[in-house]
């Protein structure tokens, strides 16, 4: 068997293992998935080690340390050798590359040859080394080699390795990237004003013309002193032209200044939103089963209002800055984006641990659009759709919404009952509207208590102030004791039944009554 | 809900969505409807909807004098699209007509209390009720339903009805408490507004002893046979 031979079989057996594959994937997880449970875990310990050893390194810069001190950084060492070589590991497959070879030679039928395959795998490797990251991990190793004091300056990138570790930073970092081109005309604008005053000064002030500066590197080194604003006053201009330079160099100084700050302040803005949205992300991975409200107008208000009473989690993305910022100033999780997009809610978690979904912007075409991309992540999830105009409660449903509401319709209804009966109105709005204390709230029978089995007759709700509205029970009950029941899908209400009627386990009881009430009927149901 | 009464006179003012939905509803429910506008076109369209629609100038105070707000109507809405064109309206009329009940609607919190300043009687706010709704149909599904399908749904037979109670009638001078109704007549006694203590609900557990009397107004749900069957017993009584 050729090495050729023996490699292609070895990139198959690697292909096929599971084994193989799993623990690969495992690493992969530890190294490079910012989701990974064991993420956080892994990054806490790895800026432990960073700070640990760089301490350890300063502090020997002036006293001694015991051996220790050198085992700890050798293991140290070894760690960030072995994270280096996972890292190159775990970034492609070579065996994919042989094998990716193999077949194409199979395919125009030539003879398979094992060089250009490993060339374009340490290519692909290559290409991960040469990533700012990789650098930054390999040159983290280099300070523990003593006899070249140079090396020292690499201690800083043991420093930057930080950066791999906190993931909020490496946002910032890709502020740089994104303003190249302004940086880079700053730069630009900067070499040139640098150079300029740097010669100017030069000629006037060097130490022949009775000046204090002996090279063009000093000339430099105080041009870019003077233009920072800084002016340390090691080197000052003795004479009157020399001064003038100064003067033109602090003025276009300020001009840098302001024209760097204002890009990297602009730009750190930008990102801040992005940063939010992500701290969001991260804080919604750990929950699940919460509500998404899409749209935080009135109704969107309401609804997180009543949500928060109830402790339970919810997150608010609308398209409006000011609408955000007030969610936000509430204490709510806010994202700005548009709700209708794929990949906004698949950000919040819709398809993977939201439980609900509403969609109550003002704007019919985006809840349709919104609850249609919901439908189609999540199949199982709970959506409730507002509709601002009539027509639009059909198309809502069509879109997969499990509940639509027209409030200009309710406006209606109530309207209806009020000029009916004032009265009654009045009376029953507040209690089912949640306003006052007393309210229509279910009470489960709880397997095997007392009343199981037992005629709703024993239970003394007049004792407990409590008003008996009905009985939910499953469809196939029947009672002479229930002169109206009612079906609602797969369960039965039954009204006012009366006290002989004998209720079982996981019926509920529909009272009206002070919710203190209500509390003790469920503590002594479960006694 | 709904009211096996004589029809009211019901006057809606505006005609934009919220107005010609509510007229609608109203219509529905066998009340009589006129409609209003400001504006020639939109008038137009509700007549075109079948509406006895009637173009006034809502400024002048003489033209809404002349659709006799002020001695026969039941009830107004003021359902205009904008906030400020409400509370004006609101505050008109209730110069005009001190004992009319006005309704109207609000968007925000704060017109919600200038509206109740300038007079209206009930205002109802659709986003805080649709807001409720929702919260409802999430985390008390149950109820949701039940009361969709039972009582504020559409062709439901429980209805929340008030019975006023005649002088002399059987339930005259009964204590609120032994009130026994739903073996009777298979209906729910919530409670009782007594016109002398002010509009509120007593409930019908409420720890102080309530008699009933007459002009008081009982407060109950049931079907709607069982409704009839008790107005018609009071009113032999």
């Amino acid at each position: 068997m050729t090495p050729s031979d023996w490699l292609v079989r070895l990139a198959y057996e690697l292909e096929e293992s599971h084994r193989y594959r799993r623990f690969k994937h495992r690493v992969w997880e530890l190294l490079e998935d910012p989701h990974a449970p064991m993420r956080p875990y892994f990054d806490i310990f790895m800026m432990t080690v960073v700070l640990v050893s760089v301490f350890l390194l300063l502090y020997s810069v002036k006293h001694q340390v015991g051996p220790w001190a050198g085992w700890f950084e050798d293991g140290v060492v070894t760690l960030f050798v072995i994270e280096y070589l996972a890292r190159l590991w775990v970034y492609d497959d070579v065996h994919r590359h042989v094998i990716e070879a193999y077949e194409k030679s199979e395919l125009v039928n030539e003879p398979f040859r094992a060089s250009p395959a490993l060339w374009s795998a340490i290519r692909a490797k290559w290409r991960y080394m040469t990533t700012p990251l990789a650098i930054v991990d390999l040159l983290a190793i280099l300070p523990s080699y003593r006899p070249l004091r140079i090396l020292r300056i690499f201690l800083l990138f043991r420093l930057f390795k930080l950066f791999r570790y906190a993931q909020n930073i490496q946002e910032f970092a890709t502020v740089f990237r994104e303003k190249r081109l302004e940086l880079f005309t700053l730069f630009t604008f900067l070499t040139f004003i640098l150079l300029v005053g740097a010669s100017a000064i030069y000629l006037f002030e060097a130490r022949e013309e009775g000046g204090q500066i002996d090279s063009f590197f000093e000339s430099i080194y105080w041009a870019l002193v003077t233009l920072s604003t800084v002016g340390y006053g090691d080197i000052t201009p003795n004479s009157a032209e020399g001064r003038l330079v100064t003067m033109v160099l602090i003025i276009g100084g300020l001009g840098v200044i302001s024209f760097f700050t204002s890009i990297v302040v602009s730009a750190f803005q930008e990102k801040l939103g992005d940063v939010h949205d992500r701290q969001v992300a991260t804080l919604l991975q750990k929950k699940k089963g919460y509500v998404v409200i899409c749209g935080f107008g009135r109704v969107g208000e309401v609804v997180a209002g009543f949500l928060e009473g109830d402790h339970r989690d919810f997150v608010v993305v609308d398209d409006d800055e000011a609408r955000v910022s007030e969610a936000r100033r509430r204490g709510y999780l806010a994202v700005r984006g548009r709700a209708e997009e794929l990949g906004m809610l698949r950000k919040l978690g819709v398809g993977r641990a939201a439980g609900t979904v509403l969609c109550l912007t003002g704007n019919d075409v985006a809840n349709v659009y919104a609850t249609l991309t919901a439908r189609q992540l999540d199949s199982g999830i709970q959506i409730i759709s507002r509709a601002n105009h009539h027509g639009t409660l059909h198309k809502l449903m069509l879109a997969g919404a499990d509940h639509a509401l027209e409030p200009y319709k309710i406006v209606g209804l109530i309207a209806g009952e009020y000029v009916g009966q004032p009265v009654a109105f009045e009376a029953i709005h507040g209690i089912v509207m949640g306003q006052k204390d007393i309210a229509l709230e279910t009470v489960r029978v709880p397997r095997g208590s007392w009343l199981d089995g037992r005629p709703i007759g024993e239970v003394p709700l007049a004792d407990f102030r409590l008003i008996l509205f009905g009985v939910i029970t499953p469809l196939d009950r029947e009672s002479d004791e229930v002169r109206s029941a009612y079906d609602l899908g797969r369960l039965r209400f039954q009204f006012n039944p009366g006290a002989d009627f004998v209720v079982v386990g996981d019926d509920l009881l529909l009272v009206f009554g002070h919710k203190y009430s209500v509390l003790r009927l469920r503590h002594r149901l479960k006694s | 809900m709904s009211a096996a009464q004589p029809p009211r006179k019901v006057m809606v003012v505006g005609t934009g969505l919220v107005g010609l939905v509510v007229a609608r509803q109203l219509r529905e429910r066998g009340e009589r409807v006129r409609v209003v506008d400001n504006d020639p076109e939109r008038v137009e369209q509700a007549r075109a909807l079948g509406f006895d629609a009637e173009r006034v100038d809502l400024q002048d105070d003489d033209a809404l004098r002349a659709l006799g707000i002020a001695d026969d109507l039941d009830v107004l809405f003021a359902l205009l699209d904008d906030d400020a064109s409400n509370v004006f309206l609101v505050i008109s009329v209730r110069a005009l007509a001190p004992k009319l009940r006005i309704v109207s609607i609000s968007e925000t919190e704060e017109t919600l209390q200038r509206l109740y300043a300038a007079g209206a009687t009930k205002v109802i706010d659709p986003y805080q009720i649709s807001g409720y709704k929702i919260y409802e149909l999430m985390s008390r599904p149950v109820i949701a339903e039940t009361l969709e399908r039972t009582v504020f749904g559409r062709d439901v037979d429980l209805e929340i009805a008030e019975i006023p109670v005649p002088a002399g009638s059987f339930l005259d001078g009964v204590p609120l408490d032994e009130l026994d109704l739903g073996e009777r007549y298979d209906l729910v006694v919530l409670g009782v507004v007594d016109r002398f203590y002010g509009d509120h609900l007593i409930f019908a557990t409420d720890t102080r002893r309530h008699r009933i009397d007459a002009d008081d107004v009982l407060v109950v749900i049931g079907p709607r046979r069982a409704l009839e069957r008790l107005r018609g017993e009071l009113e032999k009584s």
